[in-house]
C-alpha cells in the first residue's frame, strides 16, 4: 500500500460507513460441515493410513481364498496319489524357466546306454548337460563304464588267492585259441603294491602255464593252442582262466585287469561263448550277480580274495526336469476291444478295424485315446483282439485337461493350494471360536471387576494373576495330557489362557470411563448398573477393546502352528500347522512344500499385525478429530 | 519400599506355590506311567516312588482297585504297586521338597536318574545360549531404535521400521526354517544340529551361530522398536527444547538429556527379557537339536514316550522364571526411574 492510498482510505467520509448486518436477526446456524459418526470417523483416519489399507486387502484375499478354495477346488484333499507326489509348482508352461513345474538337479548320475540321467524319463528332461570329462569312481555302479577289474589279496603270510572264470569253456590245440590281455596303464597305480601273479589254464591234469610267476604287466596276447601243443595236449574240455596273485609282507598285492578278450579261429563251435567269459567293460563284469536259480552266469569271474572295480567313469549331469511330464506324459497304452467298444458306445471316438489305426477319429475331449498306433487281430477270423493307443495319462487319471498345481503337490499328491487353503480354514476356524469366546468371557469379567471395583475387584484381579501365571504352553501341556490333541482341547486351552488379556483391558477402560461426568450426570438420574454399563461406558471403551482382542487371531493360528511344529500339534484335522510339521521332512528335498506355506503364514501375520496397528490408531478416541 | 517388594516376592512365590500345586495334581491324576527295563531298574524305580510316597506295594492283588504296576521275579513271586491318593501324594510331595528337595526320577529320558541332575545338565546350555544372545541383540537393538529415532521420518526409519515389523510378525519357526534351509542344507556354512561334544572347537563355534542369530534376531526387533518410540517421544519434549534453547548442540542435547531418559523404560525391560528367555526357545531347541531345557521339555511331552517327572520340573521352572521375572521388571521400574514410588497410592 503507498503512501497515495493510505491517504485516500484516510479520508473516507464519515456518513459512508454502515454496519453490514444490521438488517439481519442473527440466529443459530446449522452446521455446513457434514455430520460424522465414530465410525465413519474412525474409517476415515484408517484409510489414511496405506500400510493398513494393505494390509487388509491382503488379509481379506487370504480369508476369502481360505474360504472358498476348498469348496470349488478341483483337486481334492482327499485324494490321496502316489504317482502324483511332489509335483513342483506350475503356473506358466515348462520351459519358460520360472515357476513352470520343473526341478533342476545338478550333479545327478547320467545313464550313457540310455542317453537319460539315470532313473529319470527322458521327454521330461531339459536342458541336458553332460560333463564332459567323467568322475572316477572305485565304487561299481550301473552307471560306471570301463575301468580296471581289482583282484586284491587281503593277506599277508605269503599266500595265493585265485580268480577265475566260473564258467569252463573248451580250448583245442587247433582252434588258434588265443587270449588278450589289457593291463591298461599302470603308471598311476601304486607300483609297490602290483602283486607277482601268473596265469594259466586249469582243467588239464598240469596246470598250462600262460605266464609264469613274474611282476610284468605288459600287455599281451597268449596264443592258448600254442601252448597246449607245447604241453602236448590237444583238448582241455573243462577249461578256466586262472590268475593266480601272492601275497606279499605287510602290503596288500593287487592286480588290475582292464579288459580279456578270447579270441579263436573262425568256425570253432564255442566262438560266441568265448565273447561272454571275456570281458571288455570292469564294471559291468564285477556287477554280474548271480541269477534268481542261484548260478553265476556266463561272463562271470570268481575270486577268493577281494574283488571290486577301480576307477570306472561315472559321467555326471546337470539338467532340468519337468516333474509334470514325467508323470501325465502321452504313453502307448493296449485297449482291449471290449474297451474301445465302450468308448465307441460312449460316443467318444470312431474306429474302423477293417481300415486299421488311420480310422480312429476322436470325437470328444474325455476320450482317453489320442491315436492308434496298432492293432492286433484274430489271424484266423481276422477279428479285433486289442489296440495299442497313444494316450496322455492324465486322461487315464481322470482329469479332462493336464492338471497345473499352482503350489505343487505334496507328500501324498496332494495339491498343496488346496490342502493350505483348507488348513488355513481350520486354523482360521479355531481362531474365530477362540476370539469369540474370549472376547465375551473378558469382556463380562473386566466390566464386572472393573465396574465394582474394591473387594470384587481385589480376588477377581489374584485370580487373573494366578492364572496368568502358568505359561501357555503348561496349561496346553496339561489339556493335552488330560484330553488328547483334538479341536476342542485346543480351543479349551487356548481360551484359559486368552481372555485374560481383553479382562484386563476392559478393566483399566472401565476403572477410566467409570468415574467420568457423564456416567455421574447418568447415576444422579437414576441409571442401573446394567444401564450405566452396556449405555454409557461399555460404547465408549469397546473400540479400543476389541481392536487389541482382534489380534487374538493370528495368535492362535501363530500357536497352533508353532506347537505343530514341534509335533504337539492338532491330530486328525487339517490344519495348517499340521500341514507345516507333515512337510517339515521335506525341507531339503522339495523346500517349496515349507518355502510357500511359511510364506503364507507370514504374510498373514504381518498383515494382520499391520491391520490391527491401523485399527488401534483409527478408533483410538484420544486422537478423534485431530487430523481432520 | 522394602515392604512392597517383600510383598511383591512373597505374592509371587504364593502364586508360584498354587500354580505347582494345581500342575502336580493335576499330572498325578494321570495314569501311572510305567517304567520299562529290567527288573532291577524297575524295581528300583517303584521303591523309590514308594519311598517318596506316590505308590505303595503289596504283595498280594488287592481286589477292587486296579495296580499301576507289578513285577514278576525269577523266583515267580510278584510285587503289585499302586497308586497313593493323590491329596495323599500332594502332600507326600510338599515333604519330600521342604524335606529333601526330592523331585523324583525319571521315567524315559534317563532311566532312575534324578530330575534335578537332568536338568541341571541342560540348564547350563540354554543359559549360555540365552546370555550371549542378549550381549548380542542389547546393543544392536538400541543402537538401530537410537539411528532410527534421530533420523524420524527419512529414509532410513522407515527401513529400519519396516525391516523391524516384518521380522516381529514373521512367525519365529519361518525365520529358523529358512536360516536352517540356506545356511545349513543349500550352502552348508553352519552344521545343521548342534555339534556334539566330541566335535572340534571352530564346529562348535560355528554351531553357536545360528541359535544365537535366531534368538537376538527378535529381541533385537522388539527394542529397536521400543527405544525409536521412547526416543521419539522424549525428543518432542519440551525440556529438550529449553535444553537446546539454553545452548546445547544436538549431540550434547540427546546424549545428557534424551537418551538418558529414554532409557529408563528400557533396561528394565532388558532384565525382565533376560529372565523369560532363560527358558531357553523351545522351537529353536526342537528343531536345530540343541540339548537345552526347552528341547527337555518337548522330549519329555513327546507322545511315544512322555516323562511327566521330567515334564513337571521343566513346567516349574517356566512358571518361575516367569512370575520372577514379573517382579523384577516392577521392582527396577521403581529403581532407575526416581519418579515411580513403587507401593505408593
Amino acid at each position: 500500500m503507498n503512501k497515495q492510498q493510505f491517504e485516500q482510505f484516510n479520508s473516507i467520509p464519515k456518513e459512508k460507513f454502515a454496519f453490514a448486518t444490521q438488517s439481519e436477526k442473527l440466529h443459530d446456524k446449522k452446521l455446513d460441515t457434514k455430520p460424522t459418526t465414530f465410525a465413519r470417523d474412525s474409517f476415515k483416519r484408517f484409510c489414511k493410513n496405506k500400510a493398513s489399507v494393505a494390509a487388509s486387502i491382503i488379509l481379506g484375499i487370504i480369508i476369502l481364498l481360505a474360504i472358498f478354495v476348498p469348496v470349488f477346488s478341483s483337486y481334492g484333499i482327499d485324494r490321496v496319489s502316489a504317482a502324483e507326489r511332489f509335483l513342483e509348482p506350475k503356473l506358466f508352461e515348462a520351459g519358460t524357466g520360472f515357476w513352470d513345474g520343473t526341478k533342476k538337479y545338478t550333479n545327478m548320475v547320467y545313464d550313457i546306454d540310455n542317453e537319460v540321467p539315470a532313473g529319470m524319463y527322458k521327454p521330461a528332461v531339459m536342458n541336458l548337460v553332460v560333463d564332459s570329462e567323467p568322475v572316477l569312481s572305485n565304487q561299481a555302479s550301473t552307471y560306471g563304464r570301463g575301468g580296471y577289474v581289482i583282484f586284491e589279496n587281503q593277506t599277508s603270510n605269503g599266500s595265493t588267492i585265485n580268480m577265475l572264470t566260473s564258467d569252463t569253456f573248451a580250448v583245442t590245440a587247433s582252434g588258434n585259441y588265443s587270449v588278450t590281455l589289457d593291463f591298461g596303464d599302470t603308471d598311476n597305480v601304486g607300483e609297490s603294491k602290483l602283486g607277482e601273479y601268473r596265469i594259466y589254464l586249469s582243467g588239464g591234469d598240469e596246470p598250462v602255464v600262460l605266464r609264469d610267476w613274474s611282476r610284468n604287466y605288459s600287455d599281451a596276447t597268449f596264443n592258448i593252442s600254442n601252448a597246449l601243443t607245447t604241453a602236448n595236449l590237444d583238448v582241455i574240455a573243462n577249461a578256466r582262466l586262472v590268475f593266480e596273485l601272492k601275497s606279499e609282507v605287510n602290503v596288500n598285492s593287487y592286480i588290475l585287469i582292464k579288459s580279456c578278450v578270447f579270441t579263436a579261429n573262425e568256425g570253432v563251435s564255442n566262438l560266441e561263448r568265448l565273447t561272454t567269459v571275456g570281458f571288455t567293460d570292469a564294471t559291468q563284469m564285477v556287477l554280474i550277480a548271480k541269477d534268481e536259480m542261484g548260478n553265476f552266469p556266463d561272463g562271470y569271474w570268481s575270486c577268493t580274495g577281494r574283488k571290486g572295480v577301480y576307477a570306472s567313469a561315472v559321467y555326471y549331469c546337470s539338467f532340468t526336469y519337468d516333474t509334470y511330464a514325467a508323470v501325465y506324459d502321452q504313453t502307448e497304452v493296449v485297449y482291449a476291444k471290449s474297451d474301445l467298444e465302450r468308448f465307441e458306445a460312449e460316443g467318444l471316438c470312431e474306429y474302423d478295424p477293417a481300415i486299421g489305426p488311420e480310422s480312429f477319429v476322436r470325437l470328444s475331449d474325455k476320450c482317453p485315446i489320442d491315436s492308434i498306433v496298432s492293432q492286433k487281430l484274430n489271424s484266423r477270423t481276422g477279428q479285433l483282439i486289442e489296440v495299442t493307443a497313444l494316450s496322455y495319462r492324465y486322461r487315464q487319471m481322470g482329469y479332462s485337461k493336464m492338471p497345473k498345481f499352482i503350489f505343487g503337490t505334496d507328500s501324498s499328491g496332494i495339491d498343496l493350494f488346496t490342502r493350505m487353503f483348507q488348513g488355513l480354514r481350520t486354523s482360521l476356524v479355531l481362531g474365530v471360536c477362540t476370539f469369540a469366546f474370549c472376547f465375551m468371557f473378558g469382556l463380562v469379567w473386566g466390566a464386572i471387576s472393573g465396574y465394582f471395583g474394591g473387594a470384587v475387584d481385589l480376588a477377581m484381579e489374584r485370580f487373573t494373576d494366578i492364572l496368568g501365571g502358568v505359561p501357555w504352553i503348561v496349561v496346553m501341556t496339561l489339556c493335552i495330557l488330560h484330553l488328547g490333541n483334538n479341536f476342542f482341547t485346543f480351543f479349551l486351552a487356548l481360551c484359559l489362557t486368552g481372555w485374560m488379556g481383553t479382562a484386563g483391558r476392559t478393566r483399566t477402560q472401565f476403572y477410566r470411563f467409570k468415574g467420568m461426568e457423564h456416567v455421574l450426570a447418568a447415576r444422579t438420574l437414576g441409571a442401573s448398573d446394567w444401564r450405566l454399563i452396556f449405555k454409557h461406558i461399555l460404547p465408549n471403551s469397546l473400540g479400543t477393546i476389541i481392536t487389541s482382542a482382534v489380534l487374538m487371531i493370528p495368535s492362535v493360528i501363530f500357536s497352533e502352528a508353532t506347537l505343530a511344529y514341534l509335533n504337539l500339534g492338532l491330530q486328525g484335522v487339517a490344519s495348517f500347522g499340521v500341514l507345516l510339521s507333515n512337510n517339515q521332512q521335506y525341507l531339503q528335498s522339495h523346500s517349496y512344500l515349507i518355502i510357500i506355506p511359511s510364506v503364507v503364514m507370514a504374510l498373514l501375520m504381518i498383515s494382520f499385525n499391520l491391520f490391527g496397528n491401523g485399527l488401534r490408531d483409527a478408533v483410538n478416541p484420544t486422537l478423534k478429530g485431530s487430523e481432520g | 519400599m522394602w515392604k512392597y517388594i517383600a510383598k511383591r516376592i512373597l505374592l509371587a512365590l504364593l502364586t508360584a506355590f498354587i500354580i505347582l500345586s494345581l500342575t502336580f495334581i493335576l499330572i498325578k491324576l494321570l495314569p501311572v506311567q510305567r517304567f520299562l527295563g529290567t527288573t532291577e531298574q524297575r524295581t528300583a524305580y517303584y521303591e523309590n516312588e514308594v519311598r517318596l510316597g506316590y505308590l505303595y506295594s503289596s504283595d498280594a492283588e488287592i481286589d477292587g482297585i486296579d495296580y499301576a504296576d507289578k513285577i514278576t521275579y525269577d523266583d515267580g513271586s510278584v510285587k503289585y504297586y499302586y497308586k497313593t491318593p493323590v491329596m495323599q501324594q500332594y502332600f507326600n510331595w510338599l515333604g519330600n521338597i521342604v524335606t529333601k528337595w526330592d523331585w523324583g526320577k525319571s521315567v524315559e529320558i534317563k532311566p532312575n536318574v534324578d530330575v534335578t541332575v537332568i536338568i541341571g545338565e541342560r540348564i547350563g546350555t540354554s543359559m549360555k545360549l540365552n546370555i550371549i544372545s542378549v550381549i548380542f541383540s542389547v546393543p544392536i537393538g538400541i543402537a538401530l531404535g537410537i539411528w532410527a529415532a534421530l533420523k524420524k521420518n527419512s529414509l532410513t526409519d522407515h527401513i529400519i521400521s519396516t525391516i523391524v515389523m516384518v521380522f516381529i510378525a514373521l512367525p519365529g519357526f519361518v525365520l529358523i526354517t529358512f536360516l536352517m534351509l540356506m545356511l545349513c542344507y543349500r550352502n552348508a556354512i553352519l552344521p545343521s544340529q548342534w555339534p556334539n561334544p566330541t566335535d572340534p572347537t571352530s564346529r562348535k563355534v560355528l554351531g553357536y551361530i545360528l541359535p544365537v542369530f535366531c534368538l537376538s534376531f527378535s529381541s533385537i526387533c522388539g527394542y529397536c522398536r521400543f527405544v525409536r518410540a521412547e526416543l521419539c517421544e522424549v525428543m518432542e519434549s519440551e525440556y529438550l527444547l529449553l535444553a537446546r534453547t539454553k545452548g546445547l548442540t544436538r549431540g550434547q542435547a540427546i546424549v545428557r538429556h534424551a537418551l538418558k531418559n529414554a532409557m529408563v523404560p528400557i533396561f528394565p525391560s532388558i532384565i525382565a527379557e533376560f529372565l523369560s528367555i532363560m527358558g531357553g526357545s523351545m522351537i529353536l531347541e526342537g528343531l536345530y537339536g540343541i540339548p537345552g531345557i526347552g528341547d527337555l521339555f518337548i522330549k519329555s511331552m513327546s507322545a511315544s514316550a512322555p516323562d511327566y517327572s521330567v515334564l513337571f520340573v521343566d513346567m516349574a521352572i517356566f512358571t518361575t522364571f516367569g512370575l520372577l521375572a514379573g517382579v523384577l521388571l516392577d521392582m527396577s521400574y521403581g529403581f532407575i526411574d526416581p519418579r515411580i514410588r513403587m507401593g505408593a497410592r
